[in-house]
């Protein structure tokens, strides 16, 4: 019994070294999945530049955290989705060297669950049903939900975003982040710099980042900031260009 | 000298089970005039077809080893790797397509786009292979090529598209209507062997328009000459319908599909056409060598006649003859008697006979060059080396080898059967690198293990009625190992005074967990407290108390071992007390080091309609399985997910009858990790309970 304990109590520890030292507190999104009320969130770049990594950190977090995340990757295979956790997952520990490292990454994966879609089979309707089926069953049932490659170009995209918002409630889910791809070519934006082809839904979401290259670096700007996260509208991170990791201040 | 090879095609034929890939094969034999009677797989006059030489492929009716043959059809030479279609099988399968330059996959025109299509496809993907379909069995009730082509677009992602119609289906099928050429064919004849070309039936007519309507549009984008014909509404010519098609084909971005019966004798002659118009020659495809001279720079195979001889070993057999060695020569030629070398093993092996195989048969030929598929005798070496002719150190790359996942234990009913059985062991374990046998020493049970039951089973088959060794079976067992999680100190004093000299050893240091490997052994003694003479005793202590842990009997692994301290006497101190020791400080650590039960997890995929993803999901739950996703492909998904080996057995059955039976999976070994805390109770019980027995 004293073993197990003792199993527990070092992946525990080793959860919380990996959640504290996470760059990703400057941000304060753990404000965002508390219990304080439901965000939404975005990760907007050009193609190339690192939207996925940036939602696995995202969903990474909130697992260690104890959430469960369900990733929906729309256009993507599962093996590649899942590369990206355990390629995260492996830099997060090569930064700081946490005991029990297989043991915790075996217990965090427990808390995911990925679905991928090919474009043309992905719906709002689709991705409600096949929940309820997994929460139905005591199979999973998700905290949180992190959609990548959500085709917001759609005519009918904000309808669907609407719909997706809807389910967050009845599925008691505490945020949902996407992620759309911008263009260079397009210069429209909101009010808050909220690039097309977002622009025009960006009261959608509480908070919406931007990776973009500047100076030789590649920064995660916040264009708008929910109440609960830490830092102001305008602030910036920079990203490690080798890792697509937040680089520690 | 470059050779041509514009009219040489390697291709491999795979499909799921049971859609008629060797029946079509047997037909082509008889087309090209390598056989001159039709002998079906399930035949009446008992003979089998030709491909399946094997008693038992015979019997069952499906292909267990893949044969390799090779025809003429209209002044062009084909190998043809007949490969199997059944999961357990894929080795076969991913051994042909490696060495193959194109291939044509096989569908049911009833059954469609099955599980094991599927995964075929995925590993032709693997190997970019570029492929073309026949839908096969158009004369059964319920063909529909239509859909089926269908399924190849949404399941299998091919920008598939017909390239004729079927004149006539189910019981009505006549011919086919060729789409480039705009005619209708018919085979006459009692095997069909003589093809009537006529109009196409009017009421046909507005159909094939269509269709070739379509077939255009998707094909203009490979050629310029097409395109602009299409644009200028000027003719359009056979030849450049066919130059767009083989382009598309090639580049792997369109897949051509062809329709017919096999059994029938309906429209099996268009499909070897095919292979020549649109199947790549091994020119067209590049085949990646790795220079080892060159720290493994990759470079591309030169298909030329006078370059240094490359040659991939990707089949072993043993045969009546001795062992039977299928090469595919990418570069150079080899004459009989020449010397050839294995890289991998630096020998150098003289080449006594060479062989161009017709399934079981063979043909004695005095050399072979670039592209060719052809079988060496006497060459002792594994599957996947690389042999050249000493002027080049390069190898191809290597082949993907999947892990065994079942183990069964096998006991010989008696001597003779027991001196057979190791014979038949012997061999299978050289021919199958899937197929593994070791002998449990503590129950003297020899263990099987391979790719899932109806692998083993085969194999247990194949002992009987080839080799007579009549051997019963026990039931499918896991393979468990025990580890340590923690540090944990030993001091243990091993002391016996029976009359005479004693023994004496005092062994004193830690065990700790090793994060890579199976076991190390640290020496840390300073001030010989421990004589060097008896430090390799200890060590062999270690190890010997590796082979079985405390807790449930199986294999330790991941321990490392490392003495700092001892004592000794200068009389009744020898090896084997220092052995026995070791293994009392092994076991006195061992308690102490959290000790823990690891098991198989193996990497499970759920193929199967979407409507029963939610059951599939259920049953992978129930079996303490964790759901890693989904993979959604219009109306099929694709459930991954890690399940214990354990909670497997039994699995296909459940999953046949939660899906009637529309469900398949696969699955490979993925890691060793911790049993839950009820079933390690278990499985220590069920330890202790066996213990006491004895």
């Amino acid at each position: 019994m004293a073993a197990a304990n003792d199993y527990i109590r070092g992946i525990t520890m080793g959860k919380e070294d990996l959640v504290s030292n996470n760059p990703l507190r400057a941000l304060g999104l753990e404000k965002e999945d508390g219990n304080d009320g439901r965000r939404v969130g975005l990760v907007m770049a050009r193609a190339g530049l690192g939207k996925t990594a940036i939602l696995v950190q995202i969903a990474m977090d909130s697992m260690l955290r104890d959430n469960k995340v369900l990733h929906v990757a729309i256009g993507e295979g599962l093996e590649k989705t899942r590369t990206w956790y355990d390629d995260i997952l492996g830099l997060m520990n090569q930064d700081q060297n946490v005991e029990n490292f297989q043991q915790i990454v075996d217990s965090v994966m427990q808390n995911r669950m990925i679905m991928t879609f090919k474009e043309n089979s992905f719906s709002a309707a689709t991705l409600e049903e096949r929940m309820e089926d997994l929460s139905q069953q005591g199979i999973f049932k998700a905290d949180c939900l992190v959609v990548d490659g959500f085709d917001f170009t759609k005519e009918d995209s904000a309808s669907a975003l609407n719909e997706l918002k809807g389910f967050m409630e009845k599925n008691d889910l505490k945020m949902i982040w996407f992620s759309a791809v911008s263009h260079r070519e397009d210069d429209r934006v909101s009010a808050n710099g909220v690039p097309a082809p977002c622009h025009e839904v960006d009261d959608a979401f509480d908070t919406v980042l931007l990776i973009s290259p500047e100076d030789g670096d590649l920064r995660l700007k916040t264009l708008k900031c929910s109440a609960a996260c830490s830092v102001d509208a305008g602030k910036s991170l920079i990203l490690d260009p080798a890792t697509m990791l937040i680089k520690k201040a | 000298m470059s050779v041509d090879l514009s009219n040489v095609r390697n291709i491999g034929i795979s499909a799921h089970i049971d859609s008629g890939k060797t029946t079509l094969t047997e037909r082509i034999l008889f087309y090209t005039d390598r056989i001159h009677a039709i002998h079906d797989v399930r035949g009446k006059d008992g003979v089998g077809a030709k491909m399946d030489s094997m008693e038992l492929e015979r019997e069952r009716g499906i292909t267990i080893q893949s044969a390799a043959t090779y025809c003429n059809w209209k002044g062009n030479n084909i190998n043809i790797i007949d490969t199997p279609g059944h999961v357990d099988f894929t080795v076969e399968v991913e051994r042909a397509l490696r060495v193959l330059d194109g291939a044509v996959l096989i569908l049911c025109s009833v059954g469609g786009v099955q599980s094991q299509s599927i995964t075929v496809n995925r590993q032709m993907d693997r190997y970019n292979v570029p492929r073309i379909s026949f839908i096969n069995k158009c004369d059964r009730t319920g063909a529909n090529p239509e859909r089926v082509t269908g399924q190849l677009q949404e399941k299998l992602g091919l920008n598939a598209h017909m390239l004729q119609l079927p004149i006539g289906l189910e019981n009505d099928l006549e011919g086919v209507v060729d789409l480039v050429a705009m005619k209708a064919l018919y085979f006459d004849g009692d095997n069909g062997e003589i093809i009537r070309e006529d109009v196409i039936p009017a009421e046909l007519q507005d159909a094939a328009d269509e269709k070739r309507e379509e077939l255009l549009d998707a094909v203009s984008m490979f050629s310029d000459e097409l395109m602009e014909a299409m644009l200028e509404e000027t003719e359009i010519t056979e030849p450049m319908v066919k130059e767009a098609v083989r382009a598309g084909t090639l580049a792997l971005e369109f897949s051509p599909v062809f329709i017919g019966s096999a059994y029938k004798n309906k429209a099996v002659q268009p499909l070897l056409d095919a292979v020549e118009y649109y199947l790549p020659c091994p020119t067209d495809v590049e085949n990646i060598g790795l220079d080892l001279d060159k720290d493994e720079e990759e470079f591309a195979v030169s298909n030329n006649d006078e370059d240094p001889l490359i040659m991939l070993a990707f089949k072993l057999e043993d045969g009546r003859y001795g062992q039977l060695t299928y090469v595919r020569t990418y570069q150079g030629l080899l004459t009989k008697g020449d010397t050839v070398f294995n890289t991998r093993t630096g020998k150098k092996v003289k080449v006594g006979r060479l062989v161009r195989m017709h399934s079981d048969d063979m043909e004695d030929i005095d050399s072979c060059g670039p592209g060719d598929i052809v079988a060496l005798f006497g060459v002792d070496c594994a599957s996947g080396d690389t042999f050249t002719d000493g002027k080049i150190t390069c190898s191809m790359s290597s082949m993907h080898i999947p892990e065994p996942v079942i183990s069964l234990a096998i006991i010989p009913s008696d001597n003779k059967a027991q001196i057979n059985m190791s014979k038949a062991l012997n061999r299978f374990t050289k021919e199958d690198p899937t197929f593994k046998t070791f002998v449990d020493h503590e129950t003297s049970e020899t263990i099987i293990s391979g790719m899932g039951e109806l692998h083993l089973e085969v194999y247990v088959e194949r002992m009987k009625r080839e080799y007579g060794a009549e051997v019963e079976v026990g039931a499918p067992q896991v393979a468990y190992r025990e580890t340590i999680s923690a540090r944990a100190d030993f001091n243990y004093t091993h002391k016996k005074q029976t009359g005479g000299s004693g023994q004496f050893g005092r062994v004193s240091g830690y065990m700790e967990p090793l994060e890579e490997g199976e076991y190390e052994f640290e020496d840390k003694i300073v001030g010989g407290s421990i004589p060097r003479e008896f430090i390799s005793s200890c060590d062999k202590g270690f190890i010997k108390s590796m082979a079985k842990g405390t807790l449930c009997g199986s294999p330790v692994t991941g321990v490392r071992c490392v003495i700092t301290d001892g004592s000794f006497h200068a009389v009744d101190s020898s090896d084997l007390a220092f052995a026995l020791a070791s293994a009392g400080a092994f076991r006195e650590g061992y308690a102490k080091a959290k000790p823990a039960i690891m098991e198989p997890i193996m990497k499970v995929a759920v193929e199967g309609p979407s409507e029963f993803q939610g059951s599939v999901m259920g049953s992978i739950n129930q079996r303490r399985g964790m759901i890693i996703g989904t993979t959604e492909e219009g109306t099929y998904t694709v459930v991954e997910a890690e399940v214990p080996l354990s909670e497997m057995f039994g699995y296909s059955t459940a999953l046949r009858s939660l899906t009637q039976g529309k469900a398949e999976f696969t699955m490979e070994f993925a890691s060793f990790r911790p049993v839950p805390k009820s079933v390690s109770e278990e499985l220590v019980k069920k330890y202790q309970d066996e213990k006491k027995e004895k």
